[in-house]
């Protein structure tokens, strides 16, 4: 997939700024080589023979720090690429989505903030749901249907089949099942719960799917 | 000659039991999957299931890797010819002639002819790599560190000249990625270095974080910055088999495409990616009627298909002899094999040679599975293409989040993939390619052990570098090459293969 699909570019290469992408790079990178070398001010450098901890990431900062300052001088000399147009729906819910998994997956706490452990019977569905409206063409109803059948497909490929150690259930819930049930019965209970609201869902809405089809669905473009 | 064939059935040994079949069948079929979903690289996935592999012995996590890595490139062809949109970057130039045959018809022959190629080119790979492997490692064992950090350097430039875009950025990119390495305890002295007081900091940034934010993460953003567009091809897709004619044309690109991709394979940088271009343009170049080029030329398809594959391939060769990762997919390797404790370089074929060859085999034999994956259920992989990215991409979220969850059981390491993803989106905005980055990473810990070991042999002298005949060898060609590739003249010649 190539880079720029906006043809704003001539515009942005009048006056002194010919490369903006170029400059916005320098910019980025001179900010990161001051935060190493802020981060390592306390360190010792060492001699050559015998190197401190300081001196290879002080190097290496002032080589990235003067990347940096080259692409900015190559961009009042070379004309280069324009901005590209920034959305920031995708990104946002991405981010949204993955906090909200991390945070509700085990028990949580930031300061003031604690959350209860949910395991992923919540932290599943959630983070499909609201990663789902990173995009302008999501559906309510199929990310719930998709969230309904991923998630416990997630808890039998990594939790069951692998044996990877995921929390599933929220703890002071565990009570409701039967005292003999083994974690991994409990994980199945859940996932087919889980598997039966997703088709009832399915099925309950199936009506109103029909008055909202895209057209654009049957012309071979998908 | 007794040596190369009893590493061979020993390796056939390891690869041929069941476990290990189906963990090369799962491999190829997951990299197939991937390979055929536009917008799901194998960067991505590989760093996505390296949880998944947690579970078996290391052998068996290493040739389903592997797996996933070559059906990744075989799988892109699929929808390179179909759909016109290259699965993968290393399809790109199948995409050209290959969907024009599909207009015409022809989509099965050109399906077909690809899967034969890099059957073919597979095979000669495998061949390469294991009579290549004793020598380079023997050669590998008598480097000392000195050698050691002028071979990563090289390596390095490698790199830098054979990605993409701006040298200049590469070489940022390089340096940013050795920089994130430092972070953590220091080796030697046990001082805190960057961490900004945080515990889970001080190991380091974790291998895995890292690449599934930067790759896994930035190119779900990215993609959803272009509202999605396929266009399936509607024609039947035809015979699968290409004719007597078809194979008269095409034999001869699929030989000249093995060599060119299994060379430019071994290089460090990105050989996989450039081996299909090199051998397409050579196939138009020396043509009798290069104007057929981009219309449906079966040559366009054969070469290219057969280079990839061959240089997918080839690229196991540093990492499997010296322990040098030579491109992004390989570094993701190296981290799979640290998780299970194995120190990749000379050592793994002499103290483990059942996993060596074993991996060997295995790719042969996942290359004869890839023809049955592909072949015969090409129908099923069209089907799979009408899944949306809407729906998608959730699934490939949740995969990652469950999967980095699993490694630690840290809610943190789930934050920061969403923290590098942001900062990998933000370099792809800026024009940065984030492979160097990442290559840069994971060779930086590496680097800094041996350049500190060779400096306080020299007692302090950076003039060992230079001393050293094997060492001053390296540094010339990474010098060499850094002032080739600046030149103006080849620059504009680099910047034509990668655009065309």
């Amino acid at each position: 997939m190539s880079a720029s699909h906006e043809g704003s570019g001539v515009a942005g290469r009048q006056g002194a700024v010919r490369a903006p992408q170029g400059i916005a790079g320098g910019i980025l990178l001179i900010a990161l080589a001051a935060l190493a070398l802020w981060l390592t001010r306390d360190l010792d450098q060492g001699t050559l023979n015998a190197m401190g901890p300081a001196m290879l990431p002080r190097w290496l900062a002032v080589g990235v720090g003067l990347s940096g300052l080259a692409l900015i001088a190559y961009g009042f000399i070379r004309v280069g690429e324009p901005l590209e147009r920034w959305s920031l729906r995708g990104p946002f819910f991405i981010i949204l989505s993955i906090l909200a998994f991390a945070v509700t997956i085990r028990p949580f706490s930031f300061g003031p903030l604690a959350l209860p452990g949910l395991g992923l019977v919540v932290a599943g569905p959630l983070g499909i749901i609201l990663g789902g409206y990173a995009t302008p063409e999501a559906r309510f109803r199929e990310l719930l249907i998709l969230s309904l059948s991923l998630t416990p497909f997630c808890m039998l490929l990594f939790g069951d089949l692998l044996n990877l150690p995921i929390p599933v259930f929220p703890q002071e819930l565990a009570g409701l099942f039967p005292a003999g049930w083994s974690q991994k019965a409990i994980m199945r209970a859940t996932a087919s719960v889980l598997i039966v609201a997703g088709i009832a869902v399915f099925f309950a809405t199936k009506g109103s799917r029909n008055k909202t089809i895209d057209v654009a669905d049957h012309s071979g473009r998908i | 000659m007794g040596d190369f064939l009893s590493n061979l059935s020993l390796g056939f040994g390891v690869a041929l039991s069941l476990q290990n079949l189906l963990l090369a069948f799962l491999g190829c079929l997951v990299g197939t999957l991937i390979g055929v979903l536009p917008g799901v690289g194998p960067i991505a996935t590989i760093a996505m299931l390296l949880p998944i592999t947690f579970g078996f012995d290391p052998t068996g996590a290493l040739i389903m890797l592997a797996g996933i890595y070559y059906g990744a490139q075989y799988g892109g062809s699929t929808t390179a010819i179909l759909v016109n949109i290259p699965g993968e970057a290393t399809s790109v130039v199948t995409a050209l002639d290959g969907h024009q045959m599909a207009r015409q018809g022809r989509a099965g022959v050109a399906l077909g002819i690809a899967a034969i190629g890099s059957f073919f080119a597979g095979t000669v790979a495998t061949l390469v790599i294991a009579a290549l492997g004793a020598p380079l490692t023997g050669l590998a064992l008598i480097f000392g560190p000195t050698e050691y950090f002028s071979l990563m350097v090289m390596g390095l430039v490698f790199a830098v000249v054979l990605a993409r875009g701006s040298i200049l950025k590469a070489i940022a990119m390089i340096l940013v990625g050795v920089l994130l390495s430092t972070v953590g305890l220091d080796l030697e002295t046990g001082e805190e270095r960057m961490t900004f007081g945080l515990a889970f900091l001080s190991d380091g940034i974790d291998f895995a974080v890292l690449a599934m934010g930067i790759f896994g993460i930035a190119e779900i953003m990215r993609n959803l910055d272009h509202t999605e567009h396929r266009d399936v091809v509607r024609q039947a897709i035809g015979r699968l088999l290409p004719n007597r004619e078809d194979f008269r044309q095409s034999y001869k690109p699929v030989i000249r495409g093995t060599l060119i991709g299994a060379i430019l394979g071994i290089l460090p940088g990105n050989g996989a990616v450039l081996g299909p271009f090199a051998s397409y343009t050579l196939e138009k170049k020396i043509a009798k009627d290069p104007r057929r080029f981009g219309r449906g030329a079966i040559e366009g398809v054969a070469g290219p298909e057969s280079a990839n594959n061959a240089g997918a391939q080839t690229s196991f060769i540093p990492l499997l002899t010296l322990g040098i990762p030579p491109n992004a997919v390989m570094a993701l390797m190296v981290g799979a094999m640290t998780i299970h404790g194995i120190i990749p370089g000379p050592q793994v074929m002499t103290k483990n040679p059942s996993l060596f060859w074993g991996m060997i085999a295995s790719m042969w034999v996942g290359n004869l599975m890839l023809l049955v994956i592909n072949l015969p259920m090409v129908g099923m992989w069209v089907r799979l293409l009408k899944v949306p990215y809407r729906m998608l991409f959730p699934a490939i979220l949740m995969f990652c989040s469950i999967g980095i969850y699993s490694i630690n059981s840290l809610p943190t390491d789930v934050m920061f993939i969403a923290l590098f993803g942001l900062v990998g989106y933000t370099l792809i905005k800026l024009g940065f390619e984030p492979a160097p980055m990442l290559l840069g990473f994971v060779l930086g810990k590496l680097m800094e052990e041996n350049l500190r070991r060779a400096l306080i042999l020299s007692r302090g002298s950076l003039s060992t570098f230079i001393d050293h005949p094997v060492s001053a060898g390296l540094l010339a060609v990474a010098v060499i090459l850094l002032v080739i590739a600046l030149l103006p003249s080849i620059r504009k010649g680099r910047d034509e293969v990668f655009t065309e």
